[in-house]
């Protein structure tokens, strides 16, 4: 089955036809090349595909894409303001947060959506909201020293010469 | 984070990834988003049974569903049996002929329109099989009458070594104390977070490109050739980013089985594993079953050693053979033994391919002489830090199989991070009542940077620097990147030898038909040898940059410096020219041709290894470590948790502290896995009970300590670029002995299976407190 889709992805309007047991992960990266959301797993349990639907960060592997309909979707792509990166991923590039990568489009999705409601976050609260991403290069406490720096970041207003 | 003072420019800075900005911003790309025009999505069809003839294929229902565009069977692929780079032992057809071997064995694959078409085509292939009795323990498998796996060989023993240094006997005879104990090891997946993946296309005149995720395009490429039963000059394999690897992926089936696929739908093929299938039919860790023995002193000198492996090969062999080598024997070479005996069978069963994992057989070998070596220190009453350094190797000793040790931090490593741990306090203090138990562990290791014997056919590395007229410098190198930093790494020796900016250098890494053959990144090389070859391009780059400053400086070149892109005549700096005038006269000169530095490292002083005896100077470089782990037990539910951690690492010399750390930690995290949480578990039938990350499960942020003190030790090797040796493997092996050990001191067991499950822990506390409430039962 056919379903008519109209789906905004990272500020642009998409119009399209998805067979209704598409995921949302699958239509992002086979049909329109949107390749940063990763799969790790398909199944809900890695992280690595994580996208925010109106702002709240889901699986995109979880998720049929002709659900979407009038949603609004951001992956990883549509953070920076064109060349200025999201603070979270300032900090990732500047902690060392980053090995191979791939978990991290979904880590820095999580991250944003969680600072966004706690500004003023303790370690065991980051690392609690992380947990539900596997990475296998970093150990993770390097992630934490980003998110941490990031709130930080994220908390002082930004300087106007 | 800096290296401060080290008289560099680039070398011990913590610079970030050279494309860290790609993955934060999900630009990079890995090999499972390559996408080419027109391209086909295939699948694998895998055997669900451990051990069955195959009878019959019918593929006639499968071809009739709208999509499909091609099927291949063990009728497509060539007769011929192929194995990996430098095996002899050529067991494995690249799909099953008469016989599947394990749950997970490729027996057909389809091409078609779309990854569900494709999937659901292999449900539509009928294949009869005649079940066989399978062999699942290798112990059983060694057994007269077992079935066999592969029957022309006449045994499941796959191999049997034997390797014997001076005389046991007289050791037991000097001995005042002899210890001995089985440990063991699972299979234990690397669970790298990008699944195996491949896209194949064939051009008109018959040659293949495939672009893979490899550690080693240049071992896949001959590997591939026999698998395909083409000539290697026909293949071209194009290194894609690698969302981490640890081992896994240096050579794999799914890609020349995606070549027969693309070749016979005349198309582009793509294939991705599904996860599941990554956990059926990757190449796990070997499983060992380690019997190890020590004769000592009671002043601590460890007189001899014996070691028995009984290592599980899996279906078809791999690596495992040389992981057998390297756990037999290569922390042997760690402490000062004068006796050894090490017997090693490496055994068939109808279960999945053991391979290469970070660590490699090492870290099997050092789970069991780490264990054992504290377990000693009881029996003899010391320190299990003082045990260690009596008998450490040092810097100038030709350890017992001929390994010269040039630089040898491992008394430091000890002397710092017992020290930062608190090691007395911790070990030494009374535990507090109450069920929660605090322990400190130590364990050491060393390892290599490079391995001679285990692709003997050369040691070192090579690479082209090419210039340009804008100044821009491009690093091409057959070494990969797993996404540890290789490519971070060599920017910065680069840069670092020409007197350029980290900016100003780019790595293109393995494209066979482009880059140097690079033997890829395993046994710690990149960094040491592969960047070994770098520095060399970059410097007889930088020698034909300042022939043709010096004419425009009317200088003697031997007089010039290059310093942060600047050249003059030394401590002249303000009469400087920019590099770039000089690479645009060069292009000028040479009309529009680059300036093109070659380069070649072929460490020192590494030997041929004898084949039969194994002795000689395998690496040209052996980092070391030590760390100590502080857990807290919980005897009424039998929980360990790694509290704190504390790693020092002999890594020669630091290139980048940041990434040096993130080594470690990421290592450190595996080594819990290993140590509390992870294992392949197979039922009585040969079926995998928890193929997925809900089942088999890895560290989350939660399972990790939240301090973790790392320290580099620095010796500056004499063989290592700018002094360094390897990191990434060594950084894991001393977690799992370390955790042990801080259990032992913490409540009081001695654990030897890994992984160290609440329920192993409670097993041990009772069995302990049964012994303690019958003192005379013999232990
Ligand atoms: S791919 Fe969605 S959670 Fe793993
Ligand atoms: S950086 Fe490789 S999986 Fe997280």
């Amino acid at each position: 089955m056919k379903h008519p889709l109209g789906v905004t992805i990272n500020g642009v309007p998409y119009d399209r036809v998805v067979e209704s047991r598409r995921t949302l992960l699958d239509f992002l990266r086979d049909e329109l090349g949107i390749t940063g959301p990763k799969k790790g797993c398909d199944a809900g349990d890695c992280g690595c595909c994580m996208v925010l639907i109106d702002g709240v960060p889901m699986h995109s592997c979880l998720i049929l894409a002709a659900e979407m309909e009038g949603r609004q979707v951001t992956t990883i792509e549509g953070l920076a303001r064109g060349d200025q990166l999201h603070p979270v991923q300032e900090a990732f590039i500047r902690c060392g947060a980053v090995q191979c990568g791939f978990c991290i489009p979904g880590i820095i999705i999580t991250a944003k959506a969680f600072l966004e409601e706690h500004p003023n976050p303790t370690t065991d609260e980051v690392i609690e909201a992380i947990s539900g991403h596997l990475c296998r290069c970093t150990g993770y406490l390097q992630i934490v020293d980003a998110i941490m720096a990031a709130a930080e970041a994220m908390r002082v207003p930004p300087q106007h010469a | 984070m800096e290296t401060k003072g080290n008289g560099f420019s680039a070398i011990g800075k913590g610079l970030p990834m050279v494309d860290a900005r790609d993955k934060v911003t999900g630009l990079h790309d890995f090999g499972m988003d390559v996408a080419l025009p027109g391209m086909l999505w295939g699948r694998v069809l895998r055997s669900p049974h451990p051990h069955a003839r195959i009878t019959h294929i019918d593929t006639s229902r499968a071809a009739r569903l709208p999509g499909v565009v091609a099927i291949v069977t063990g009728d497509d692929a060539p007769r011929r049996k192929f194995s990996v780079c430098g095996q002899r032992l050529e067991d494995e057809h690249l799909l099953a002929i008469e016989k599947a071997r394990y749950v997970g064995d490729e027996v057909a694959a389809v091409a078609a329109f779309d990854e569900d078409t494709a999937e659901e085509a292999c449900t539509l292939i009928d294949v009869e099989y005649e079940l066989l009795p399978a062999v699942l323990d290798p112990f059983e498998a060694m057994q007269p009458g077992a079935p066999l796996v592969h029957e022309h060989l006449g045994t499941n023993v796959a191999t049997h070594t034997e390797f014997v240094r001076g005389d046991l006997g007289e050791a037991l005879r000097q001995a005042d104390a002899v210890v001995k104990e089985r440990f063991s090891l699972p299979y234990f997946h690397q669970a790298y977070l990008e699944m195996n993946s491949c896209a194949a296309e064939w051009d008109s005149e018959g040659r293949l490109t495939l672009y893979a995720s490899t550690q080693s395009p240049a071992l896949s490429r001959g590997s591939y050739a026999r698998a395909l039963d083409i000539p290697p000059e026909r293949i071209r394999v194009v290194q894609c980013h690698m969302g981490g690897a640890f081992g896994a992926k240096l050579e794999y089936k799914l890609h020349p089985i995606c070549a027969l696929l693309a070749r016979k739908a005349g198309r582009p093929v793509k294939m991705v594993n599904p996860r599941h299938e990554e956990f059926f039919a990757g190449l796990p860790r070997v499983p060992m079953t380690i019997d190890l023995m020590f004769a000592a002193k009671k002043d601590g000198t460890i007189l001899g050693k014996e070691i028995r492996i009984v290592a599980d090969n899996g279906a078809y062999i791999n690596y495992a053979h040389a992981a057998m080598l390297s756990a037999l024997l290569r922390h042997d070479n760690l402490y000062r033994y004068q006796h050894t005996r090490a017997v090693g069978d490496l055994v068939y069963t109808n279960k999945v391919t053991s391979g290469c994992f970070r660590g490699f057989g090492n870290l099997q070998g050092h789970w069991a002489v780490e264990s054992l070596m504290d377990i000693l220190a009881e029996e003899l009453g010391m320190d299990p830090a003082e045990l260690r350094k009596i008998n450490g190797v040092r810097t100038g000793d030709t350890t017992i199989h001929g390994w010269k040790i040039l630089s040898c931090g491992l008394q430091e490593c000890i002397d710092q991070v017992t020290k930062a741990a608190g090691w007395e306090q911790k070990r030494y203090a009374p535990k507090p009542r109450g069920p929660r138990k605090r322990g400190v562990g130590l364990a050491c290791c060393l390892h290599v940077s490079g391995n001679r014997s285990f692709v003997p056919m050369f040691d070192g590395a090579s690479a082209i620097c090419l210039i340009n007229a804008e100044g821009q410098v491009r690093i091409l190198t057959g070494e990969t990147d797993m996404g540890a930093g290789t490519r971070t790494a060599m920017s910065q020796m680069a840069a670092e030898a020409l007197g350029v900016p980290v900016e100003w250098v780019q790595i293109s890494t393995g494209d066979t038909d482009v880059t140097p053959h690079g033997l890829g990144t395993y046994a710690d090389r990149g960094t040491t040898l592969g960047g070994g070859g770098v520095m060399m391009a970059a410097l007889d780059a930088k020698r034909q940059v300042l022939e043709l400053a010096a004419e425009e400086l009317e200088a003697r070149a031997e007089d010039l410096v290059i310093d942060d892109g600047v050249i003059s005549v030394r401590g002249n700096r303000d009469r400087g020219i920019p590099f770039r005038q000089v690479t645009q006269k060069a292009f000028i000169r040479k009309a529009g041709g680059m300036i093109v530095g070659t380069g070649t490292y072929i460490p020192n002083g590494v030997s041929d290894i004898d084949p039969k005896t194994k002795y000689g100077n395998i690496s040209c470089a052996y980092p070391f470590a030590a760390q100590v782990a502080e857990v807290e037990v919980d005897e009424e539910t039998g929980e360990v948790w790694l509290v704190n951690h504390f790693a020092a690492h002999d890594l020669g010399r630091t290139i980048n502290p940041l990434a040096a750390r993130g080594q470690i930690i990421g290592a450190v995290a595996q080594g819990v896995g290993h140590a509390l949480l992870e294992q392949m578990v197979y039922d009585d039938k040969g079926m995998l009970r928890n193929p997925s990350f809900k089942r088999y499960l890895i560290p989350r942020a939660w399972d990790m300590p939240r301090a973790l003190t790392t320290i580099l030790v620095e010796t500056n090797d004499p063989n290592g670029p700018f002094g360094a040796k390897g990191l990434a493997e060594p950084a894991l092996i001393p977690t799992p002995p370390a955790i042990a050990n801080a259990i032992y001191n913490a409540v009081g067991v001695r654990l030897t299976h890994l992984p160290l499950t609440p329920e192993k822990v409670l097993r041990a506390l009772k069995e302990k407190r049964e012994r303690t409430a019958r003192p005379e039962a013999p232990r």
